[in-house]
């Protein structure tokens, strides 16, 4: 039982970081390899926040989401709209070097040192029993629950929604929406805006549940694979691709080797990209431009 | 015009730079200011920063200030190699400090030897080659080193435990915190304890909860990790999410004392060779008001390697004179020895065999409930370095 909760728990913040990728990806045909970094400077815009507003948990968390979705409109409308247009190559190194730009400013703003939100905002993180005699941590149960939310907000607002309708139709065919009188630019940058908003949510959860260092960018890196497992364009995809590895990663840990635990996800992309490059359920497409 | 007076300023920008640079002490740093490790090697360069600052604001030594070049590695071999190369052969440093993971020595000890120019490790883990018989280009000033870190904690757990010990192990999959989680394994089997499990973790995990699963599920009572803190601390804290109630005994890294105070966890000990600054001294006390006066980074009890790395460095250059050159340093490096001010339990002392301390000295803190406080649980226990 407590595997199966492993499992869970590994899949949820695959799933959360991975959609980010997706969303990014399914409308610019960008791969966004500064993702990692976003993520971990939401979790430090929480602890920022929740310094700011010690005592009032519920005004941190917002406004760190709220600065989370303006930072990713910001990323894009001072970078990215800048890549419109140019080859697609020349847009993922912009998001390398954003990477790399952020992880320095992580750094000269609130040093290397590990940091705990959790505390900060004097939340406890109680262990949980579960069917079995399986425990999780409450942040580990809530990041579980965000990942349901998040999958299914994003399900409705791209099968429902006025501006997912736009999002989707960006992505499929972005000249004919722009003829059809879409804003491109306000679709990008929704776009970076809900990818930032989400993995923010993820490295707040991780961030409150185990702490927050700089690890967490290489974090935000793994989770690349079950986005590619699954196929970059499907969030479908993606949340299938992150059961798929965090199982194949905690199985090999327990049962194998845990110095495999690094290694099985890309075994499982190689072996996924092989027999079907495009993902599992991605698109099959030739595209180069943005 | 205009580019015949860019071209005026550029030149006498480069001369300005090279009479200081001539009028000056040059060593270089290379570590993790950035990346995975930067917690834990990021803050000693910090430190020596700080003690250089003050130095120079003193006067220097022997009348000559002191130039850090310090360059991020951010852990990586290829970087801290590309690091190496640069501060050697166009800096022309004339002492190379490194303060990464063990990851970058084989590269960065390689540029060393091609250029023959000492490395002084401080915050990276001192490496065997600095034990008698030392290897002639490698010191270190680092608390913390493989072998003897391993036999102090045994002996502390064998000491301390009320029953027969069911031990389990936690390393990070880097070669030297492997290596001695390795050495203790054997070494606890030849003092009469059970190994259960051992857990090498990857340096980037999302969730500690599954090698957790699998260290709670061998029945330790006790467990041993030895690794940079991130994994000491996360694989602990998933320990406790599932229940597990034995002792916990780890490397006291710089984090060390604020994360005692965080978790009040009284069966989570720490062993280390540097004092905690709830011991008040006047040392503490004074890297406490530079740090605050600095306005530094990192919490002023996180300054204690490079403090010390600066107290070194000090001896060193004073001892190798002026004009400094590598070879001078070299030589200097080799007759040291450094009173620490109560930082350790000892002196570092250095001579041409040994490049590491004489004597290492060990203690162990943990929470205390009683006092509401971090408190010494073990007092200083030295070792023989042979």
């Amino acid at each position: 039982m407590q595997l199966i909760a492993n499992i869970t728990v590994l899949a949820a913040i695959y799933a959360l970081l991975a959609c980010g990728y997706v969303l990014i990806y399914r409308v610019s045909r960008v791969m966004n390899m500064a993702h990692g970094e976003l993520a971990m400077l939401g979790a430090y815009l929480l602890y920022t926040t929740a310094s700011l507003f010690a005592d009032h948990p519920v005004s941190a968390i917002a406004a760190a989401l709220v600065l989370s979705l303006t930072v990713g409109v910001l990323v894009y409308v001072a970078l990215m709209r800048k890549m419109t247009g140019q080859m697609v190559l020349a847009a993922i190194l912009t998001t390398i070097a954003i990477g790399i730009l952020l992880r320095g400013v992580i750094v000269l703003i609130w040093s290397a040192s590990q940091q705990h939100p959790l505390q900060v905002l004097k939340f406890s993180n109680p262990s949980i029993e579960l069917i079995g005699g399986a425990r999780i941590s409450t942040c580990a149960a809530l990041m579980v629950l965000a990942t349901v939310a998040v999958y299914a907000a994003l399900f409705a607002f791209l099968r429902f929604g006025r501006w997912g309708m736009r999002l989707r139709a960006a992505g499929q065919n972005p000249l004919l929406a722009a003829q059809r009188g879409i804003n491109l630019n306000a679709i990008y940058a929704l776009a970076w805006a809900l990818s930032t908003l989400t993995g923010s949510i993820a490295g707040m959860l991780i961030a409150l549940d185990s702490g927050l260092d700089q690890t967490m960018v290489v974090i935000g890196l793994k989770a690349f694979a079950p986005a590619l497992v699954g196929g970059l364009d499907s969030l479908l995809g993606a949340l299938l691709g992150a059961v798929i590895v965090a199982a194949a990663e905690v199985l090999a840990i327990h049962y194998i080797d845990p110095l495999l635990s690094d290694v099985v996800p890309f075994l499982v992309l190689i072996a996924t990209l092989i027999v079907r490059p495009w993902g599992l359920f991605g698109t099959r497409e030739e595209l180069d431009r943005v | 015009m205009l580019a015949r007076v860019l071209a005026a300023a550029l030149a006498a920008a480069a001369l300005v730079c090279s009479a200081n640079a001539q009028d000056a002490y040059v060593i270089g740093v290379t570590g993790a200011l950035t990346g995975p490790a930067a917690g834990t090697n990021g803050p000693p360069i910090e430190g020596l920063r700080l003690y250089v600052d003050r130095l120079n604001a003193s006067g220097g030594i022997n009348g000559k200030k002191i130039q850090l070049t310090v360059l991020d590695d951010q852990g990586e071999p290829s970087k801290a190699a590309a690091n190496a190369k640069r501060l050697l052969t166009q800096e022309n440093v004339s002492l190379l400090v490194l303060s990464s993971l063990s990851s970058t020595f084989a590269p960065v000890i390689a540029e060393t030897r091609r250029a023959n120019v000492a490395l002084m490790l401080m915050g990276a883990v001192c490496p065997k080659e600095v034990y008698p018989p030392a290897d002639l280009l490698q010191f270190c000033t680092t608390a913390y080193a493989g072998g003897y870190d391993s036999r102090a904690t045994l002996a502390f757990i064998k000491e301390t435990a009320k029953e027969p010990v069911r031990i389990g192990f936690a390393a990070m999959a880097i070669p030297l915190s492997r290596g001695e989680i390795d050495y203790a394994e054997e070494q606890a089997k030849a003092m009469g304890m059970t190994p259960v499990d051992k857990e090498v973790i990857p340096p980037p995990t999302a969730d500690y909860t599954p090698f957790a699963t699998k260290l709670k599920d061998a029945n330790p009572n006790w467990i041993f990790s030895w690794a940079p803190w991130v994994t000491q601390v996360k694989t602990f804290e998933a320990l406790r999410r599932l229940g597990w109630e034995g002792d916990y005994i780890t490397w006291a890294h710089i984090e060390a004392e604020s994360e005692l105070a965080r978790l009040k966890d009284a069966k989570f000990y720490v062993i280390g060779a540097n004092s905690l600054f709830q011991d008040n001294l006047p040392i503490h006390k004074q890297i406490v008001a530079e740090a605050k006066k600095a306005n530094i980074r990192y919490p002023a009890e996180q300054m204690t390697e490079g403090w010390i790395g600066g107290l070194v460095l000090e001896a060193v250059l004073k001892a190798g004179g002026w004009p400094a050159d590598a070879a001078k340093v070299r030589a200097a490096m080799e007759n040291v020895k450094v009173d620490t001010q109560g930082l350790r339990g000892g002196p570092i002392e250095w001579s041409k065999e040994n490049h590491f301390r004489t004597r290492q000295y060990y203690r162990v803190y943990r929470w205390d409930p009683a006092k509401s406080a971090v408190a010494v649980t073990k007092d200083w226990v030295a070792y023989d370095v042979k």
